[in-house]
């Protein structure tokens, strides 16, 4: 993994703890898990709302922009309105919930494909 | 059918172009636009070179459309898909070619651009917005080549050699300046192409390089070129109605939006809403320079076809309409005026700053309206004009002062704290 894409990745992070405490979630558990082709971000929510995880799910499950790799990242992790996401889904290829008795599990997918493929 | 859907995920710029080229042989005969053409090229291309004055109607439009067909194919060859950035970008070149930018001046960028991609390991594809965009500082390579009075064999390696060494650096550079107005300025890469002219324009200084900051505009095509923006704001009416009956269903939500970077109206609402959007941006524009009594000329022209692509990235009436009243208020309560070019072009561009209307309300809106438009000539002087983007340039800090401020101020507001 090169240095850029070691520093969207750390921006994504902080985004989504700003998201997640902007909207009320002080309290959960975020990890990372890295592959050579993916990173998932595993978010662990206490009574999370379904109205809210919908929104988050609409707001990032979107087509990838591979230009905003490049250009529009280093915003990430200033967000300064509430439905302000729309960076954080460019640089996302997925996003789903798991609904458990107690907690929800978020689960967003970064595929690997930020280096040239030749 | 296939061919309608086609036109339609393009947002219709394949027929933006050739209605362009059409029009050139409409106005002119092949050789008036074949002489013009030449001198075009030939042109320094500095701030303010008026196309349409240096070589006439029918060549500016030539020089528009094969500029335009250029950036299509590119794109069509890296397989991109049509997205708001790519929409203002294509306008924005368009616009641009009405006065400083020409196929050849461009190529440089873009070739140091490649380079720079290539030895990052990363793809040329992944750069496209900084590319689109990255053409606002090829007068670098004009000026080198037809600006200085070297001889040609000179001239020219260290044209192309000025303007790959400015696409070498754009990316990074443009990547880094997004953070400085935190995104508030529409015309980032345009600030960031002004710090990169001025260091140009400081170089060429202290070799007593003597700086053109271009010359006179045209006045004899003000009713060719608004019937031509009327043409083009219609057409995107008309094709906004075609792919959606009703392209008002969204249009609301659009208006709500902020319009801060990196905001792609197309993606977000739609084909429909977003071409909807595209013309009121045109009929506002033509109708600002209609009521105020103002020449429409090359410059003019490329201010009213870039708000125009930007209203699919990021501007709309309710964040375009504070910024440009608060610099029409700004013209009307100083000693400005709108006598000169750069002062009613900066009408048009101060829509640069609309996202902070979008986001903070229409009386700030207007306050860095009026901050923008009072910045625009000195920025001029301090960026050397090899920078076409000027606006971009004084939008940059307009958005960087005044938006710590309002958030400073946001903050000690105890019912706006979280």
């Amino acid at each position: 993994m090169n240095k850029q894409e070691v520093k969207i990745l750390t921006k994504i992070i902080r985004e989504l703890s700003f998201f997640l405490m902007l909207h009320g979630h002080k309290d959960f558990i975020l990890e990372t898990k890295n592959t050579p082709k993916t990173t998932q971000f595993l978010i662990t929510l206490h009574d999370a709302k379904e109205s809210f995880l919908k929104h988050m799910q609409e707001k990032l499950n979107r087509e990838r922009e591979m230009e905003v790799e490049t250009y529009g990242w280093e915003l990430l992790g200033d967000i300064d309105e509430h439905s302000d996401f729309a960076i954080l889904g460019s640089l996302i290829d997925s996003m789903d919930y798991t609904q458990h008795a107690t907690k929800t599990v978020v689960t967003l997918v970064r595929k690997n494909r930020y280096l040239d493929e030749s | 059918m296939a061919l309608i859907k086609h036109l339609s995920n393009r947002m219709f710029i394949p027929i933006v172009s050739l209605i362009l080229i059409a029009l050139a042989f409409v106005f002119d005969d092949w050789s008036s636009i074949w002489r013009g053409y030449l001198n075009i090229l030939q042109s320094p291309s500095v701030l303010v070179s008026d196309y349409v004055y240096i070589g006439g109607l029918g060549a500016t439009l030539f020089n528009v459309a094969t500029v335009m067909i250029f950036n299509i194919v590119m794109l069509r060859s890296l397989k991109f898909k049509m997205s708001g950035p790519v929409f203002a970008g294509i306008l924005t070149i368009a616009g641009f070619s009405f006065f400083g930018k020409n196929i050849y001046n461009s190529l440089p960028i873009y070739m140091g651009i490649w380079l720079f991609a290539k030895t990052q390991k990363l793809q040329f594809r992944s750069f496209m917005i900084v590319v689109l965009f990255s053409t606002g500082i090829s007068p670098i390579v004009s000026f080198f080549i037809f600006g200085t009075g070297w001889p040609l064999y000179v001239s020219i390696p260290a044209g192309i050699a000025a303007g790959m060494a400015t696409g070498f650096i754009l990316p990074a550079f443009s990547a880094h300046t997004i953070r400085f107005h935190k995104g508030y300025n529409l015309y980032n890469v345009g600030f960031a192409m002004g710090i990169i002219s001025m260091l140009w324009a400081v170089i060429l200084t202290s070799f007593d390089v003597p700086l053109n900051l271009g010359g006179p505009t045209s006045e004899v095509a003000h009713v060719q070129l608004t019937a031509i923006a009327l043409i083009l704001s219609t057409f995107f009416l008309v094709m906004a109605f075609f792919v959606d009956r009703n392209p008002f269903k969204r249009y609301p939500e659009l208006l709500r939006s902020s319009g801060r970077l990196v905001s792609d109206f197309i993606r977000e609402y739609g084909q429909a809403a977003s071409l909807l959007n595209v013309a009121i941006m045109g009929y506002i524009s033509v109708s600002l320079i209609l009521v105020l009594n103002l020449q429409m000329n090359g410059p003019v022209m490329s201010g009213v076809l870039t708000v125009m692509g930007f209203g699919a990235f990021g501007k709309h009436p309710r964040n375009a309409i504070p910024v440009m009243f608060g610099a029409w208020l700004a013209v009307a309560l100083t000693n400005y005026t709108l006598d000169s070019v750069g002062m009613v072009i900066a009408l048009l561009f101060v829509t640069a700053v609309s996202p902070i209307a979008g986001r903070y309300g229409p009386f700030v809106g207007i306050i860095a309206g009026m901050m923008h438009i009072l910045i625009t000539p000195y920025a001029l002087r301090f960026q050397g004009g090899f920078d076409l983007y000027n606006n971009g340039f004084a939008a940059g800090f307009a958005a960087a002062l005044l938006i710590p401020i309002v958030e400073t101020i946001k903050r000690i507001k105890p019912e706006e704290s979280e």
